[in-house]
C-alpha cells in the first residue's frame, strides 16, 4: 500500500495540473487576441510550422494511398447508390416520355375532326390499343372499347394522323380493327385536289407501301398530293367510309406500270407501329360532303 | 519513473513526435470520416507503464502542445488529458495489468473518455454550441480505430520509456533465476 504522503503528493500533482489548466483557460479567455498567451501560441505555431510542414509532406504519399483505397471502397457504395438513382430516374423519364407521347396522340386525335374537310357528325369514340398483331401479313389490333360503347363492324378507325383501319368485329368491351395495311384491306380513295379516285391496297409483301390503283392514265399526279377516303362503295370491295378522312400523301406515280390505268404509291400519314390510341367514328355524317383539300398532319 | 534528464528528454521527444505526427500526418488518414488519434494513446501508454503522476504530467504537456499548435483554447486539452493520464495511471497502479492485449481496452477507454470530455469542455466554452450526430459518430469511429492501433502504440511507448521506468512492466518481468533441482525436486540429489 502507498503511504499517505505518496497519496497526498499524487493528488496534489493532479490538482496542480488541473488548476494550471483552468488558470490557462481562464487567462486565455480573459485576455485580448494581442495578449501574452495568444502571443505564445502564435510563436509556438511559427516554431512548429516547419516541422508540421515536413511531417505533412512525408505523410502525404501514404495518406493519399490510404485515402485512395478508402475512396475506392466508398466509390463502390456510391456507384451502387447512383445506379439505383439512375434506374429510378430512367423509370420516371420513361413514364414522362410515355405520358408525353400519349398526350401528343390524344391532342392530335382531338384536333383531327376539327380539320377542314374531315367529315362532321361522326361521333368519335376514343379507345386504347390493347393488342397488336406481330406480323406484317395480318395487320390487326385490338382496342378496349366494344359494342357497349357503340362500336360495330365496318366503322372507320382513325388516329390523329388519319385513317388506320376499320372495325372487323366487336364484343361487349373490346373490338378488333383491321388496319389498311392488312393484305385483305381495300379502301376507295381520292387524290386531292385533282379528284382522281381509285382503290387503295397494301403492296404484297410490303404493307407499308400503299398502292392506289385504277387511276386514269391521263391524270397528272404529283408527289405530295393528299389522299383521302372517297366516300363511295366500290362493288364488293369495301364498305363505305365517310368522305374526306385523310389517309396519306402521294409518294410516287408510275404511269407505265399498268397500261390503261396508272398506279400511285401512297405514304400513309399514320405510323402503324407507334400509335397507342385510336378513335372509332361510330356515326355516319349526315348527307354527302364534298371532300376538300387541307388534310394531312 | 525516475525523473532524470534522460527521462524528461525521452518523454518530451515522445510527446513532441506524437503531437506532430498526429496533427500533420495521421489527421490526413480518413476512415469513415474520422482519423485515429495518437494523443490519448500516448498519454494512456505512459500512464499505464509509468504511473498516474507521470501520466497526468504527460497528458498536461501533450494537451498544451496540441492547444498551442492548433490554436485551440489554451488549457482545454491539457485539462482533459491530465485527467485521462491520471485515471489510466491509477488503473495501472491498482490492478497492475499484465495481459498482452490490455492496451486495447485501455486505449479505447482513454480515447472515448478524452473525446467525450473534450467535447463537453468545448461545449461549455463555446458561445453557441451545437452537438450533431456527426460528433457522436466521429467519437465512436476514432475510439474503434484507436483500439485497433493501441497494441503497437503501447508497445512502442513502452520501448521508449522502459530504460527510465522504476520497475519493468508486469508482462515483461523476468523471473529470478532459480536453482535447478534434482529429479524428485530436492536440491543436492542431482544424478
Amino acid at each position: 500500500m502507498y503511504d499517505k504522503k505518496v497519496i497526498r503528493r499524487r493528488r496534489a500533482a493532479l490538482a496542480v495540473l488541473l488548476g494550471l489548466s483552468l488558470i490557462l483557460l481562464t487567462a486565455y479567455f480573459g485576455e485580448s487576441p494581442s495578449g501574452v498567451l495568444h502571443g505564445v501560441q502564435r510563436g509556438a505555431q511559427q516554431v512548429l510550422a516547419p516541422v508540421e510542414s515536413g511531417a505533412s509532406k512525408a505523410f502525404k504519399p501514404f495518406s493519399d494511398l490510404f485515402n485512395w483505397v478508402g475512396d475506392a471502397f466508398g466509390a463502390k457504395g456510391q456507384n451502387k447508390k447512383l445506379k439505383k438513382e439512375l434506374a429510378a430516374t430512367r423509370a420516371q423519364l420513361a413514364a414522362a416520355q410515355s405520358a408525353l407521347r400519349e398526350n401528343q396522340q390524344l391532342r392530335a386525335m382531338v384536333g383531327l375532326p376539327r380539320r377542314p374537310g374531315f367529315p362532321q357528325g361522326t361521333n368519335p369514340v376514343a379507345a386504347r390499343v390493347i393488342a397488336r398483331s406481330p406480323t406484317d401479313w395480318y395487320s390487326t389490333i385490338s382496342i378496349d372499347k366494344g359494342s357497349s360503347d357503340g362500336i360495330h363492324p365496318d366503322q372507320p378507325v382513325v388516329t390523329g394522323d388519319g385513317l388506320v383501319g376499320k372495325i372487323e368485329s366487336a364484343t361487349h368491351g373490346t373490338a378488333q380493327v383491321t388496319l389498311i395495311t392488312d393484305a385483305s384491306s381495300a379502301v376507295s380513295a381520292q387524290i386531292m385536289p385533282d379528284g382522281s379516285s381509285g382503290i387503295l391496297r397494301p403492296a404484297v409483301g410490303d404493307p407499308s407501301d400503299l398502292q392506289l390503283d385504277f387511276i386514269q392514265k391521263g391524270r397528272q399526279i404529283k408527289k405530295g398530293q393528299a389522299v383521302v377516303t372517297a366516300g363511295f362503295q366500290s362493288s364488293g370491295l369495301q364498305p363505305l367510309f365517310p368522305r374526306g378522312i385523310p389517309i396519306g400523301r402521294v409518294r410516287t406515280a408510275n404511269p407505265s406500270e399498268i397500261q390503261t390505268y396508272q398506279r400511285v404509291h401512297v405514304q400513309a400519314y399514320a405510323d402503324f407501329g407507334r400509335f397507342d390510341y385510336v378513335q372509332v367514328l361510330t356515326a355516319r355524317p349526315p348527307g354527302v360532303q364534298a371532300a376538300s383539300v387541307g388534310v394531312g398532319p | 519513473m525516475i525523473v532524470t534528464g534522460g527521462s524528461i528528454f525521452r518523454t518530451g521527444l515522445l510527446v513532441l513526435l506524437g503531437v506532430v505526427i498526429q496533427i500533420s500526418g495521421l489527421s490526413q488518414f480518413h476512415v469513415l470520416g474520422a482519423s485515429p488519434d495518437l494523443t490519448p494513446l500516448i498519454v494512456a501508454a505512459v500512464a499505464l507503464w509509468a504511473g498516474s503522476v507521470p501520466g497526468a504530467v504527460t497528458g498536461f504537456f501533450v494537451g498544451l502542445l496540441l492547444d498551442l499548435a492548433l490554436g485551440q483554447n489554451l488549457g482545454s486539452s491539457s485539462l482533459v488529458l491530465s485527467a485521462v493520464g491520471y485515471g489510466v495511471g491509477r488503473y495501472g497502479e491498482l490492478r497492475d495489468p499484465a495481459h498482452g492485449l490490455i492496451a486495447i481496452p485501455v486505449g479505447a477507454a482513454a480515447t472515448a473518455g478524452y473525446l467525450t470530455a473534450f467535447a463537453a469542455v468545448s461545449f461549455m466554452l463555446e458561445t453557441a454550441p451545437s452537438i450533431s450526430a456527426l460528433v457522436l459518430r466521429d467519437t465512436l469511429v476514432t475510439t474503434i480505430l484507436n483500439a485497433i492501433v493501441a497494441v503497437p502504440i503501447f508497445g512502442l511507448v513502452r520501448r521508449v520509456i522502459r530504460p527510465v521506468l522504476l520497475a519493468q512492466p508486469a508482462g515483461r518481468r523476468r523471473r529470478a533465476h532459480t536453482r535447478e533441482t534434482g529429479p524428485i525436486g530436492l536440491r543436492g540429489l542431482e544424478v
